[in-house]
């Protein structure tokens, strides 16, 4: 793990990327507690302030200040869009592996039925799996893994068909391996860069995705400081008071762009063939 | 008179992490008019960067020094743009090594001849269509208006290296560069490429380099040989005389690594009782569709059986079914009949128990696709100690088995060289202890004197192990020297199986005595 590390920092983009998500996971760690101010206290006379010294970001419609807001919903919206990118990409990677290593008619069946899921938009799927399951944060990751998962099947079904191909393959079923050590231990390493790139990609998407599930309702609910929420909230005040969309875009977009980053950097750690 | 091509002192190195690597070293050729020169090397010796010099298809990191590169007394180096795209393809043709990559998929054969001729000869369509179908048929093509409007993937190896030729030939250049023609190719078309290579030199009578790692090969095709190692030429002589009187120590190493059909190296002789055998098997490729079931013939029918510490040979072109039987022995693809081993019958890849894994061990063609590029060397090795009853302690005595250091345990299949993968590949079937090892083609993809050290090797593990070998090879010499009975196959059927001593007897195949007659004869003859 220390010597992924070491090659991810020597890696431009993994140590700029780092730089990016350290103070995310600062905020995700200690938000309440750097907090200036309490993050629900309504001040009349403090509405929609502009940025200054004593609210560095601004305030919103309720004379509630951003910086504090962003700072604790950090804890709300990272975590919820990195679990569901993760379960959702994990779960297509392993599924579009599997897919390809079984071929023939396994194959058919389970990519017909991916190609079926993604015949369904994103959005509309998570919100017909939150429908149904109810609602609240966890249902809402879960919602978005399963509208994540056909689409990292797909990806990760085309780089499997070229590795199972591959005489290393070939050899590991000659001396009897099972299923589970070829699909995980030969091929799964071998299909990991695309992977790895396409999942830090869709934490971006994640994160608009769990605020459009807030937006309409069904994710988190106001008055909870989350930043897709504090985004919707904003838009009525767009002429007025653009820091309130600024400030929580801000930290969607260094996320994003962290995780990018992060993405491009571990997939050439990962890569014994790329030194130094 | 100027020769056709004169190189003089060049240098190149390649820009890489800061540093230079050196690719050529003072490098000094001539070849003059009709006049073809032979450059023999091994992978990473130069070879091909000289042909990319010559051919200024050097890529950005390249850094040139020393003299010019001549073409008829015209300096390439200091040529540019509209100037060099006249030379190439006009004055210098070039053929490719694979014949399969060298051509574009989506043009049509015949348009991708005839777009030389229009671009270079300024012929209008029609006379280039007519020109290039004239091509094409003296390049020994069947129906060359057949093939004219055919696509790369609809047309043989040898159909599309001879359209690759044609194009190369179509503006009677003044030089061409040959990269390897004939290793991508199998025995028989190889060698009937070498056929038109001679014709087409007789009739248009122009100058050639040709590249190739195998000095045998070179030897027939030049009518001088340079020797290149290192970036640096280390000699130069005629032909006729680089393979009896090797000058250089390495030189005489290249020509003593040639197999030949006139030594043996294997001493001794098979057991008796037999260890494996074929009853009837088939394999079948395609798979059952909803209406309707395509399916190819892999092998049909053949049976044979190999004896305790027997080398059995098996050759054939590409596509007679050679691979077929190695993945049905190793349990890869599903067949019909029956396998014989140890007092059992098997009928199906699902019946091949934990023994039999462990018994029959298969080494492939190709070391970059056999050894998995995520896994070190240790983990590669020590999958089949846990799985079959070793320790994994084993690994440093199972390497110094092949020949390497125990450091090359903690390395990534990249950072070895291709002798040193295969090995790896070899040591990793050695660790399960095999009483029969699949070599499929095995030596195919190394240079000769690797290839040499790497049979030296296998016979060295069968002396120790007494391990009965399937050595499956394109190259009759190979097996002369090491393959107690050799199997010939063609079109998926076995067709001659006899004991190496009377190969192409009186009872032999006329397919057999075929193969032989396209192997390239023996340096002694």
């Amino acid at each position: 793990m220390s010597e992924l590390l070491r090659r991810l920092l020597r890696t431009r983009q993994g140590a700029l990327g780092l730089v990016l998500l350290a103070p995310v996971a600062l905020a995700v760690v200690l938000g309440p507690a750097l907090a200036p101010h309490d993050p629900d206290a309504i001040s009349f006379t403090t509405r929609l302030t502009p940025p200054s010294l004593r609210y560095w970001l601004g305030t919103d419609e309720f004379g509630r200040d951003l910086l504090s807001r962003i700072l604790v919903g950090a804890r709300a919206s990272v975590p919820m869009a990195l679990g569901a990118t993760l379960l959702g990409t994990l779960s297509g990677a392993v599924l579009g592996t599997l897919s390809a290593y079984l071929g023939g008619r396994a194959d058919e069946a389970i990519m017909r039925t991916i190609d079926a899921v993604m015949a369904i938009p994103a959005l509309l799927l998570a919100l017909l799996v939150l429908s149904t399951l109810g609602g609240g944060a966890e249902d809402a990751t879960l919602a978005i893994a399963i509208a994540f998962a056909p689409g990292m099947a797909r990806i990760t079904r085309s780089v499997a068909l070229a590795a199972r191909q591959q005489d290393y393959v070939a050899s590991a079923i000659a001396r009897g391996e099972g299923g589970t050590w070829i699909v995980f231990r030969e091929m799964g390493p071998n299909v990991i860069a695309p992977v790895v790139v396409e999942s830090t990609i869709r934490v971006a998407f994640a994160v608009m995705l769990v605020a459009t599930l807030s937006f309409l309702g069904l994710g988190a609910q106001p008055p909870a400081p989350e930043w897709g929420l504090m985004i919707a909230e904003g838009r009525e005040y767009l002429h007025q008071a653009p820091w309130m969309i600024i400030a929580p875009g801000a930290a969607i977009a260094i996320t994003a762009i962290g995780f990018n980053l992060l993405g491009d950097g571990l997939r050439d750690a990962l890569n014994p063939r790329v030194d130094r | 008179m100027t020769p056709v091509l004169a190189v003089e002192d060049y240098r190149l190195e390649y820009a890489s992490g800061g540093k230079l690597l050196r690719a050529l070293d003072d490098v000094s050729l001539e070849i003059g008019p009709g006049e073809v020169l032979g450059l023999v090397g091994e992978s990473g010796s130069g070879k091909t960067s000289l042909a990319a010099a010559i051919m200024r298809l050097l890529p950005a990191n390249a850094r040139e020094g020393g003299g010019p590169i001549r073409l008829k007394g015209e300096n390439l180096r200091a040529l540019g743009g509209r100037r060099l795209r006249d030379v190439r393809g006009r004055r210098i043709a070039m053929v490719f090594q694979d014949p399969a990559t060298a051509l574009n998929p989506t043009l049509t054969l015949g348009r991708q001849v005839s777009e030389v001729l229009e671009s270079h000869r300024g012929l209008s369509p029609k006379e280039a269509r007519a020109e290039a179908i004239a091509m094409l048929g003296h390049v020994e093509i069947s129906d060359p208006e057949a093939l004219f409007s055919r696509y790369p993937h609809e047309a043989s190896g040898g159909e599309k290296q001879r359209v690759v030729i044609a194009t190369a030939f179509a503006c009677h250049p003044d030089l061409v560069l040959l990269d390897e023609p004939t290793t991508a190719l199998d025995v028989l078309t190889g060698a009937r490429i070498l056929d038109l290579f001679r014709r087409l030199r007789a009739e248009i009578g122009m100058a050639g380099l040709y590249i190739s790692h195998d000095l045998a090969l070179v030897s027939q095709i030049a009518d001088r040989v340079a020797v290149i190692r290192g970036g640096r030429i280390l000699e130069e002589q005629p032909a006729a005389s680089v393979f009896r009187a090797p000058k250089h120590p390495y030189t005489r190493l290249l020509a003593e690594a040639v197999p030949r059909s006139d030594r043996r190296l294997t001493k001794d002789e098979a057991g008796e009782e037999s260890l494996i055998a074929l009853d009837a098997v088939s394999v079948r490729y395609g798979r059952r569709g909803l209406f309707r079931s395509r399916t190819t013939v892999g092998a049909e029918g053949v049976s044979f059986a190999v004896h305790e510490r027997e080398i059995l040979g098996v050759m054939g072109e590409s596509g007679s079914g050679k691979s077929s039987l190695a993945r049905a022995l190793a349990g890869l693809v599903p067949f019909g009949g029956q396998i014989r081993f140890s007092g059992r019958t098997i009928a199906e890849p699902g019946e091949m128990d934990r023994a039999y894994r462990r018994a029959v061990q298969i080494v492939f063609q190709n070391p970059d696709s056999s050894l998995n590029p995520r896994q070190r060397v240790r983990e590669i090795l020590a999958r089949p100690l846990r799985l079959f009853g070793g320790d994994v302690a084993q690994i440093p005595r199972l390497l110094e088995e092949v020949r390497l250091l125990p450091g090359h345990a903690a390395r990534f299949p990249h950072q070895l060289s291709g002798g040193e993968k295969q090995r790896v590949a070899i040591a990793r079937a050695f660790a399960a202890r095999p009483r029969f090892v699949i070599c499929d083609e095995i030596t195919a993809s190394l240079d000769v004197s690797v290839a040499a050290s790497v049979i030296e090797l296998l016979l060295a593990l069968r002396a120790a192990h007494g391990t009965a070998y399937l050595f499956i090879t394109h190259d009759l010499n190979r097996l002369v020297e090491i393959a107690h009975r050799v199997a010939v196959m063609r079109s998926g059927r076995l067709v001659d199986l006899c004991p190496v001593t009377s190969l192409g007897g009186d009872q032999a195949h006329p397919y057999t005595r075929q193969l032989i007659a396209a192997s390239s004869p023996s340096v002694s003859q």
